[in-house]
């Protein structure tokens, strides 16, 4: 929990006005059933919209007439996606009396202050870093890998700094690279890699988790946020939850013990409570000394445990889960989702036997999830927000960086790897307030002002018929906005677009680099300032 | 509960005009004259939001309980260094920073209230849930409920007029940093609006009203749009108003660097300036103690955060004293729930229940109520039992505050609560003209055992309800209502079951409370 950011928590169940359910029914037609038709230009930018970053114009025609089977399958990306190409490693710092880069990891709670502040100083710096990378990594991402890796690092929350103290920025990239391979498998095995994970031993108090003294901070969360929800457990299970996980050590400085290398998590025998445990109604029996090791313990109480809650709860954790999907691809809303359509995801979630691919498949494929009662009804989050502007944009790396991208995601409330509390955040409307809309706005003259003019030039060129101006506008229209526009809105923009000249003047534009990018960007900037552009 | 402790609790919890629980310091002092108010008053709340779960054992501290000792080995605060206060209560050594205003200077002035023992049945352990009953002011047991807005947003979008159609000329409410509470939130949309730093929200804020038509709500595309674009439009408006108010507004206290210190400052300033809200919400976070909350020497994350609660509110007390609008301000802490009685094994605490409350003023009625945790009598998950529904205080800030009636504490609260008696209610001349006045109530015989008599003298004809509410301030039945001659009026209870009451008079809308025991 930090300071800064705790009023998102205040913001919780940030629904202002009725939700969708609780009034008049607004129809949605199309049930879980794939959707078979062709998808048309505008299937496919509503599918990259919510799927990933979204899509450029020429690589979106490309897909038009495709099914929604065969571009998700794709998009989704392999079980195992390769590594990164370029791999962030934050372990190491230039020692500044021989110049060499060396490992450094110093516990700055025993150092003097100096020391102290310098060690958290590079903490900040690199979290920084990590952020403007990832944001790179979303834009490059032609596929769903980092949006659907996103998603988990929005679930399994882990802070940067809580409590007055940082997570190490190399713990939580390796949480992240976990959550990436283990996107799309076993949920099961997620929650066990999660539960033994050195970035959420630290996080959660796993690592002061002791026989004798029990710490059930992440016994309790990992029910009531990371799996089941609220509501299925007793305090009785927290606190036998909790006395399964004692032993496990977060290792993260040089005066700790690391047993199995930096950063790795490892299991003190003498810290775990041996003692036979009932959860759920299920007995966990005691151990002797001799069987007291990492790899039992791990396999025997760690796993079991998961087991049992998967086994004795399924209907709550593939309903919580299936509903969790939901709000996050289809549609945030605070109100209640419907819940035959959380009961038939929640139904494939447990037939595939907790996988993760049929569930999100089974979403992004289906007729509701293109139904027209859906789009351009979700609001996007920050990292949204700014990812997919700059990608929208076709901003390169080098652009992506000088404009700072993650301190501005920052000033709309969101501080990348780091929610304001291990809830996550709130999501929905609780996005867009007084304090972030203007941000939002500002963010979008600054992005859209630093597109060279030779390249807005090159960018025009993508739209089709990008000489007509009613046909240009329509077209922009259409990429930047996730429903249609009214035939007024069109011709209010074909005039910000001409700047009141008539349609002829849009082509002796199109001659100078400098001028038509200056009438383009007077079109994006109307385009972004409208209510809807903060919709997706 | 014990009986003993029962009928003390009914004895701190007779709430009326002349009794009240801790013995109310105030009453002693000359300005605890009941004050002139206009209908139209301009009467302001300040929200402090504690996130985590505020300890409330090792904030006001029960030094003369042996128990406290035994299980909070490593992280109780010993009887010599905690601060006792008019021999009345023990704090935590934090919430006197040295030259500040700390709260036991605000305590011994008669400005701080001090609410022992607040919380709700069946308390709720996860942060969020809690947090939500806490802001929305329900608490539903049923956890599939969704708590979707505030009591403050439900009071005040019902109270003005036109709203959300017409934007009232100033915010009704004004968050300092984040996305909008729940706490302001209403089913007629957001009462405030939220900001960091009012000079750049009046740069970003400018020109922000788009020139666009609200589309039709039939679809969810539309409802989305409507909900931005009304946000939008609240930036271009307000921030004018509020930058108005800022730079018109000034501090002359010393405040901290601190941000929650900033916070209560940048509020000051606004008020000082005249910004006409009715609300100010601002929080501080990192109350969750799980892990070494506090060290041999007092130190520690959980004396820091206290620190910085009494520095930022000592701080703006005195700059209110200092501009003259001291009077007009009541603050109050919320915090989801306090922490478990016994410490933890990593100098911490886990989640708990009841805890303790802090409302502060010129307004207030200055003492302790409630009695110190029973430390003995823990619930089933050895935490202590709450004494007074935390709703009690939201009843007092409604009716004795903003000038609600019982009925608006009905609609905001979806239940029948009554207030703890903390503020004053403001009384107009209307009030007095109508007989919505409190009268002297008295009770015989009392303790009872099969009936008792209530009477008072009435000067105008008036609807009159008399109901019989617990100790802990929920309803428990309806005695009498009808119209009633002015004289001297009498009302029976018969067929009451063994327990502690309070009786709540109603007078054309105006509550006054007396104690009734009955033993059967």
């Amino acid at each position: 929990m930090n300071t800064r950011e705790l009023f998102t928590n205040l913001a919780r169940a940030a629904v202002r006005g009725p939700g969708p359910f609780d009034g008049a029914p607004l129809d949605v037609q199309g049930g879980l059933e794939e959707y078979t038709q062709p998808l048309t230009l505008e299937d496919v930018y509503h599918l990259y919209r919510r799927l990933s970053f979204g899509i450029s114009v020429p690589d979106a025609r490309v897909l038009v007439g495709k099914t929604a089977g065969e571009v998700v399958d794709a998009l989704l990306g392999p079980d195992t996606p390769p590594d990164h190409a370029k791999p962030m490693q934050f372990n190491k710092w230039r020692d500044p009396v021989s110049g060499e880069m060396v490992e450094y990891t110093e516990n700055p709670q025993g150092a003097d202050l100096q020391t102290r502040f310098a060690i958290e100083a590079w903490w900040r710096g690199n979290h920084s870093k990590l952020s403007t990378w990832w944001l790179q990594t979303m834009v490059r991402d032609a596929t769903a890998i980092e949006k659907v890796t996103l998603f988990w690092m929005s679930h399994w929350t882990s802070e940067f700094s809580f409590d007055e103290q940082y997570l190490v920025p190399q713990t939580i990239l390796n949480q992240y690279n976990l959550l990436r391979n283990d996107r799309l498998g076993d949920f099961r095995q997620m929650a066990l890699d999660m539960t033994l994970d050195n970035a959420m031993l630290h996080y959660l108090g796993g690592t002061y988790n002791e026989v004798g003294r029990p710490n059930e901070n992440y016994a309790r969360e990992l029910m009531e946020l990371y799996t089941t929800g609220i509501g299925h457990y007793t305090e009785g299970d927290v606190q036998q939850a909790a006395r399964v996980l004692t032993g496990w050590k977060a290792s993260r400085y040089n005066d700790m013990p690391a047993p199995n290398g930096m950063y790795v998590s490892w299991f003190d025998a003498n810290r775990h409570d041996t003692g036979a445990k009932e959860f759920m109604g299920v007995t966990i029996p005691a151990r002797t000394a001799d069987n007291n090791t990492a790899f039992q313990v791990k396999n025997e109480e760690i796993r079991e445990l998961i087991n049992i809650l998967f086994r004795v709860r399924p209907e709550a954790i593939s309903r919580f889960m299936a509903r969790k999907a939901y709000l996050f691809f289809v549609y945030s809303s605070g109100g209640e989702v419907d819940p035959q359509v959380v009961n038939e995801l929640a139904a494939e979630f447990r037939a595939s036997d907790f996988k993760l691919r049929p569930l999100f498949r089974k979403i992004l494929t289906s007729s509701h999830f293109f139904d027209p009662a859906l789009r351009g009804a979700q609001i996007k989050t920050p990292v949204e927000y700014v990812a997919s502007l700059m990608k929208q944009l076709r901003l390169d790396d080098g652009q992506i960086v000088a404009l700072d991208p993650q301190s501005w995601v920052r000033t709309m409330d969101q501080t990348m790897f780091d929610p304001p509390n291990v809830a996550g955040w709130p999501g929905y409307r609780s996005w867009i307030s007084t304090n972030t809309y203007p941000r939002r706005r500002d963010f979008a003259k600054k992005a859209i002002d630093s597109i060279p003019d030779a390249k807005a030039l090159d960018f025009i060129k993508e739209f089709p018929d990008y000489d007509d101006p009613a046909k240009f506008v329509a077209e922009v229209a259409k990429y930047m906005l996730p429903v249609a526009v009214s035939a007024e809105r069109l011709a209010y923009y074909k005039s910000t677009l001409l700047e009141g000249q008539p349609d002829y003047t849009w082509n002796e534009k199109l001659q100078q680099a400098a001028s038509a990018s200056r009438s383009f960007k007077l079109l994006l900037k109307a385009m972004a300032v409208a209510p809807d552009f903060q919709l997706c | 509960m014990k009986r003993r402790s029962f009928l003390a609790t009914t004895a701190a919890a007779a709430v009326g005009t002349q009794v009240l629980g801790g013995v109310p310091l105030r009453a002693f002092t000359p300005t605890n004259l009941p004050q002139q108010l206009t209908a139209d008053d301009d009467r302001i709340l300040i929200v402090i939001q504690m996130f985590g779960g505020n300890d409330g054992l090792n904030t006001i501290l029960p030094v003369d309980d042996p128990e406290y000792y035994k299980i909070r080995p490593t992280i109780a605060v010993p009887k010599e260094k905690a601060i006792n206060v008019l021999s009345r209560v023990y704090m935590h050594p934090s919430l006197a920073p040295k030259d500040r205003y700390g709260f036991p200077q605000l305590f011994e002035d008669g400005r701080l209230a001090i609410v022992q023992g607040v919380g709700y049945e069946n308390p709720n352990l996860s942060h969020f849930r809690s947090t939500d009953i806490w802001l929305s002011g329900f608490n539903s047991s049923d956890p599939e409920k969704r708590l979707l807005d505030g009591w403050l947003g439900r009071y005040w979008s019902n109270k003005i007029n036109g709203f959300p159609e017409v934007l009232p000329d100033d915010p009704i409410a004004v968050q300092i940093g984040g996305s909008l509470s729940m706490l302001l939130q209403s089913p007629n949309g957001d009462i405030g609006i939220a900001l960091t730093d009012p000079q750049k929200f009046f740069e970003l804020g400018q020109g922000l009203s788009p020139d666009m038509a609200v589309m039709p709500e039939n679809t969810r595309y539309g409802r989305e749009f409507n909900f931005v674009r009304t946000v939008a439009e609240q930036c271009d408006k307000y921030s004018t108003v509020v930058k108005g108010s800022f730079d018109k507004g000034k501090n002359v206290a010393s405040y901290s660097d601190n941000g929650f210190v900033q916070q209560m400052k940048l509020v000051a300033r606004l008020i000082s300036g005249g910004l006409k809200s009715k609300i100010f919400l601002v929080a501080m976070g990192g109350f969750d103690t799980h892990v070494q909350q506090q060290d041999d020497n007092l130190a520690g994350l959980h004396p820091y955060l206290l620190e910085q609660l009494a520095t930022g509110v000592g701080a703006f007390m005195q700059d209110a004293l200092a501009q003259g609008f001291a009077d007009r301000v009541v603050g109050m802490t919320v915090s989801e729930f306090g922490r478990r009685v016994q410490e933890n094994g990593s100098r911490g605490t886990d989640h708990g229940a009841s805890s303790v409350q802090f409302v502060f003023g010129n307004g207030v009625r200055a003492g302790v109520y409630g009695q110190v945790p029973d430390l003995q009598n823990l619930d089933g998950n050895g935490d202590a039992r709450y004494q007074w529904d935390f709703r009690r205080v939201y009843a007092d800030v409604l009716e004795n505050w903003f000038g609600g009636t019982p009925q608006d504490t009905e609609n905001v609260l979806e239940d029948r609560v009554l207030p703890l008696g903390i503020l004053q209610r403001p009384t107009s001349v209307e009030d007095f003209y109508e007989g919505r006045t409190q009268v002297e109530v008295r009770v015989a015989p009392n303790p009872a055992s099969t009936h008792a008599t209530l009477e008072w003298q009435q000067s105008v004809p008036a609807v009159v309800t008399v109901e019989l509410y617990g100790t802990e301030g929920r309803f428990v039945q309806k005695v009498f209502a009808d119209r009633v001659l002015p004289g001297t009026v009498s009302v029976p209870i018969t067929n009451v079951s063994t327990g502690s009451y309070l009786c709540a008079v109603s007078i054309n809308g105006a509550r006054t409370v007396v104690p009734l025991t009955v033993v059967r």
